[in-house]
């Protein structure tokens, strides 16, 4: 895979972290709902999305638990840590006053 | 707590189930996108290949998932040991005492591992060495352990033991090297041709013996040993082929050794059999009852040494069967095998554990004195690690960064520690080399550091997690008030002391009982006067001198060296007391004392001497005569014997003019009774008979001067005076017998300063120890010594209440280091002389140092605590 982009991690690593926000969610759920929300612009790279969940969770923002799925199938559940809601919060702030500052920038 | 920092570890283990949780979870994934599919129309097929290309490789996927537990991995190891460094640089002085401290005790067990490791568990150097068996022969019943081979017997062996594909000898005796500068005499191994093929040795240069070299008449060639061809050729490759005068004949050599360990022992050069001429005398070949030689055999592929000792029994049987007046069953003639690696190792293995035992004891001193030290400072910092786990840090993290400081610091002190070690290793095999001669595997290897960095590791997070013990990792009551976590880790401070104390004792007792074996060798009486006495070898070139020529040479030399100037008496003797080489042992038969028919012949040891040889060294006659001139020849058959033989065999007679003999044929006379004397000073005397030097036709004889004059210009004259007799005789290994006895000293003295240093150590390591816990509880204790001497105390009740909790402490540790002493020291009895494993007074004497010392490390902190200001210590709360 093409080395990604700090940026483009970056990016991934919050919209999980927003996604998991809610409730917990298994890895198909949570590509499904980005997908979903995103109203289809942002493709998730089906393979991409679960080295980025397990580094989450190495950095101790998310946890993972098994449990049954929908469907009675054995998936592995993650959601949010004390850490990681702050971590979200954080970064959300962030990314708004990015957006805004070349928002600006644009606009000038 | 413990448990989940293992539970963290062990899932860095755990791969195998991570790895299946992993693809359980992918596959999870894949699945959910392929019902999409299918529910979008797709046929089962179409949809499962399309969710597989939409999903991307799933192994690139798992590939990168690894990634990032691996980048975690590091990055927190990374960040752990950056932020331990911090820490460490913070405290410099807990850093260099715990370095210094882990450095000793890891340095004292990598060196003693690395003889280990050489000399026990590596496989032997020769190619065949697993395989190589020691064969013996031995009558238990006549007390003799080792009766050697002789040539028929070995050739009974080669032909008849079918667990072995191989069978050579050895024996040993010296030639002399003619043609360079000085005549030099050159040790001999005289084997068998298959000896070296036998071992899967390969000469380093040149070729080994040939059959052919066997037989009598063969040219003479010669091997040269690596050591030898070093020394004496400078390691010059083309000294093969070159030809030698040796005695009588020119030698080629043929080939030089590699560098592996001589068995049985270290010589000089080897030759084929038919290059001694004593083992090539018919009558020697033909005696089945001429043993000489030693012999080792090579079990075949697959064989194990039971096998082999049960097929050694029944050759033996047969032999026995065959030859009944050769092997009496009085005699219990038995045949053995014995595994080359264990009997190399054998005289070594005792004193090496006792060694590896002690150096575990100063690293685990060196471990809990550490852990008090990791405790005292975890104190310091416990307000930090409170309010960073109140403050949500990972309480597990927290323990993982301190396990990381320790380690790191375990890890220098054991870099530091092989610095130490390879400045000891070098002392350590020079001491080896008493005891085996497999030393020339003792190096610092990859096995040594390979255990070295894992002692550094197990060293490091034993110290660092013992602290975690006491719970200095609780947040709550750290940052209310110290009490409770106070007495716990208190408790495991003691729990420390008491155990170091405990070790300590143990490494005292052993220093004390070697100790005291140096003491009781050194007061030996030898039983001769070993002052002022030179002593020297001159083994005769036996194909210039044969018969009456030998006693006629020794006459000639004996009256050169008592002309010299400054020589008060001169001695000469096959062998002396004290020297390294023994005497030869054989059975006697006592007229008069006739045993019944079946009985075990007495084995007694038997000398030369010359008519001043008693004299000459001192030991005194007790009745009778000394040897004269005039004993020579066969005509008068004479000896002398020593008393313990006279005592042992005429209890109530004068044993003078009663007759002996050894095999049956000649009788002598005892015309004399000397004094004994001690030929190793820890056995004591024997039954010695003596025989006069000039009669037996004697090769190999020492030499002892007395003389006050320096010995280098002594051996100057006596060269110049040998000179004169015989050009081409060498003299050689002149060493006065104060060397002797010292050179007899050395491995038990060394013995004793290793054991000595460890227990310095240990007490050293052990007394800081508790100086500092004892600091600790009388600083907690201020406010009580306070509203004690407030209340009136005496300063000296509240030094005596110091005292009281230190000497408690270690006489808790005493008491349990006394049981284990007790238990432990029996695997010293093989290295004391003189005195028990139990000995008292070693125990008293050590536990008395020790309580001392406990004392003195008490008493300042104790000073301290009675000298509390009362009005200052109530302020402080």
């Amino acid at each position: 895979m093409a080395p990604k982009s700090d940026l483009l991690q970056g990016t991934l690593d919050l919209l999980i972290l927003k996604t998991l926000a809610e409730r917990p969610m298994h890895g198909w759920g949570i590509s499904l709902k980005i997908q979903a929300v995103s109203q289809e612009v942002l493709q998730v790279n089906q393979g991409s999305l679960y080295p980025a969940l397990h580094r989450l969770e190495q950095q101790g923002l998310i946890a993972s638990e098994w449990g049954n799925s929908e469907n009675n199938r054995q998936a592995k559940f993650y959601e949010l840590t004390k850490r990681g809601r702050k971590q979200l919060t954080e970064e959300t702030a962030n990314w708004e006053r990015l957006a805004q500052a070349v928002a600006r920038v644009l606009s000038s | 707590m413990v448990d989940r920092v293992t539970t963290r570890l062990a899932s860095v283990f755990r791969r195998r189930r991570v790895e299946r949780d992993l693809d359980r979870e992918l596959t999870f994934h894949i699945e959910m996108l392929t019902e999409q599919h299918i529910r979008q129309g797709m046929s089962r097929d179409d949809a499962h290949r399309l969710a597989l290309a939409e999903f991307g490789a799933i192994q690139r996927v798992k590939e990168d998932v690894r990634e990032t537990w691996l980048s975690r991995l590091f990055e927190t190891l990374a960040q752990d040991v950056r932020y331990g460094l911090r820490n460490l640089r913070r405290s410099p002085g807990f850093a260099l005492v715990v370095i210094l401290t882990t450095a000793l005790g890891i340095g004292a067990n990598t060196a003693i591992f690395s003889v280990v490791n050489g000399v026990l568990l590596r496989p032997l150097p020769y190619a065949n060495g697993e395989r190589v068996v020691v064969l013996r022969q031995q009558q238990p019943l006549a007390n003799v352990e080792d009766t050697g081979f002789s040539v028929h017997e070995i050739e009974d062996n080669r032909a008849q033991a079918r667990s072995l594909d191989a069978v050579a000898e050895f024996h040993n005796m010296w030639f002399i090297l003619l043609g360079r500068a000085e005549p030099e005499r050159v040790s001999t191994g005289v084997v068998s041709a298959e000896f070296f093929d036998l071992f899967g040795i390969q000469p380093l240069l040149g070729g080994t013996f040939q059959n052919d070299d066997e037989k009598p008449g063969a040219t003479a060639v010669l091997i040269l040993s690596n050591k030898y061809w070093q020394r004496s050729f400078g390691g010059d490759p083309s000294v093969v082929g070159k030809v030698f005068q040796m005695n009588d004949r020119p030698h080629q050599v043929i080939g030089v050794l590699p560098a592996v360990p001589q068995y049985p022992l270290e010589v000089d050069v080897y030759m084929p059999t038919s290059a001694c001429p004593f083992r090539s005398r018919t009558a020697f070949i033909d005696n089945r009852s001429s043993r000489m030689m030693q012999a080792v055999g090579r079990m075949k592929p697959g064989i194990l040494i039971d096998k082999a000792r049960a097929d050694l029994d029944l050759v033996a049987a047969g032999l026995q069967a065959a030859y009944p007046d050769v092997y009496r069953p009085t005699d219990g003639y038995r045949m053995t095998a014995i595994p080359l690696g264990e009997e190399v190792t054998r005289a070594f293995k005792p004193t090496l554990l006792v060694l590896l035992g002690t150096a575990g004891f100063v690293l685990l001193i060196v471990c809990a004195s550490v852990a008090n030290l990791t405790l005292a400072r975890m104190v310091r910092r416990e307000r930090e690690i409170a309010i960073r786990s109140a403050l949500g840090a990972d309480r597990a993290r927290i323990l993982r960064q301190l396990l990381t400081e320790s380690t790191l610091l375990a890890l220098i002190g054991g870099a530091l520690g092989i610095a130490i070690a390879a400045w000891g290793v070098d002392l350590l095999i020079a001491y080896a080399e008493r005891f085996t001669v497999r030393t020339t595997e003792i190096h610092i290897d990859r096995a040594v550091l390979l255990y070295t960095f894992g002692l550094s590791l197990l060293t490091g997070i034993i110290f660092g997690s013992v602290p975690a013990l006491g719970g200095p990792l609780r947040a709550a009551p750290a940052l209310r008030d110290g009490g409770r976590a106070t007495q716990n880790r208190q408790g495991v401070r003691s729990a420390l002391i008491v155990v170091q104390v405990a070790a300590s004792f143990m490494l005292l007792i052993g220093a004390g009982l070697t100790l005291r074996t140096v003491i009781n060798l050194q007061r030996v009486d030898p039983g001769f006067n070993t002052d002022n006495l030179l002593t020297m070898r001159i083994d005769l070139n036996f194909s210039k001198y044969k018969g009456e020529q030998i006693a006629a040479f020794w006459e000639r030399l004996e009256d050169k060296l008592r002309a010299l100037p400054g020589v008060n008496g001169v001695a000469a003797s096959g062998t002396f007391p004290l020297n390294d080489s023994g005497p030869f042992s054989g059975p006697l038969q006592i007229e008069g004392q006739e045993l019944p028919p079946n009985a075990p012949r007495p084995q007694v040891n038997f000398y030369v001497a010359s008519p001043d040889y008693f004299a000459t060294i001192g030991q005194p006659l007790l009745a009778g005569r000394t040897f004269t001139r005039s004993d020579r020849g066969s005509d008068r058959p004479v000896v002398i014997i020593n008393k313990t033989m006279a005592r042992h065999y005429w209890p109530d007679q004068d044993p003078l003019g009663k007759r002996i003999s050894g095999g049956g044929q000649t009788w002598f006379t005892i015309v004399g009774v000397v004094a004994d004397t001690l030929q190793r000073l820890d056995q004591p005397a024997h039954d010695e008979v003596y025989r006069p030097i000039l009669q037996g036709g004697q090769l190999s004889t020492t030499w002892l001067l007395r003389t006050t004059i320096e010995p280098d210009v002594m051996e100057r004259q006596v060269r110049t005076a040998l000179n004169a007799v015989d050009p081409d005789q060498p003299v050689d290994h002149f060493r006065t017998m104060a060397e002797v006895r010292s050179a007899w000293m050395e491995s038990p003295t060394l013995t004793a300063v290793l054991l000595g240093l460890f227990a310095l150590l240990a007490l050293v390591i052990t007394a800081t120890g508790i100086a500092g816990v004892i600091a600790f509880s009388v600083n907690q204790r201020t406010q009580e010594f306070g509203i004690r001497m407030a209340l009136g105390a005496q300063r000296g009740s509240v030094l005596s209440l110091v005292l009281r909790q230190g000497i408690t402490l270690v006489l808790v540790g005493l008491a349990i280091g006394l049981a284990g002493a007790l238990v432990v020291t029996r695997v010293l009895t093989t290295l004391l002389f003189g005195v028990e494993p139990t000995d008292a007074l070693t125990f008293l004497a050590v536990s008395m140092v020790l309580v001392a010392v406990a004392a003195a490390a008490c008493l300042i902190p104790a000073r301290r605590a009675a000298s509390v200001d009362p009005m200052v210590a109530l302020r402080v709360s």
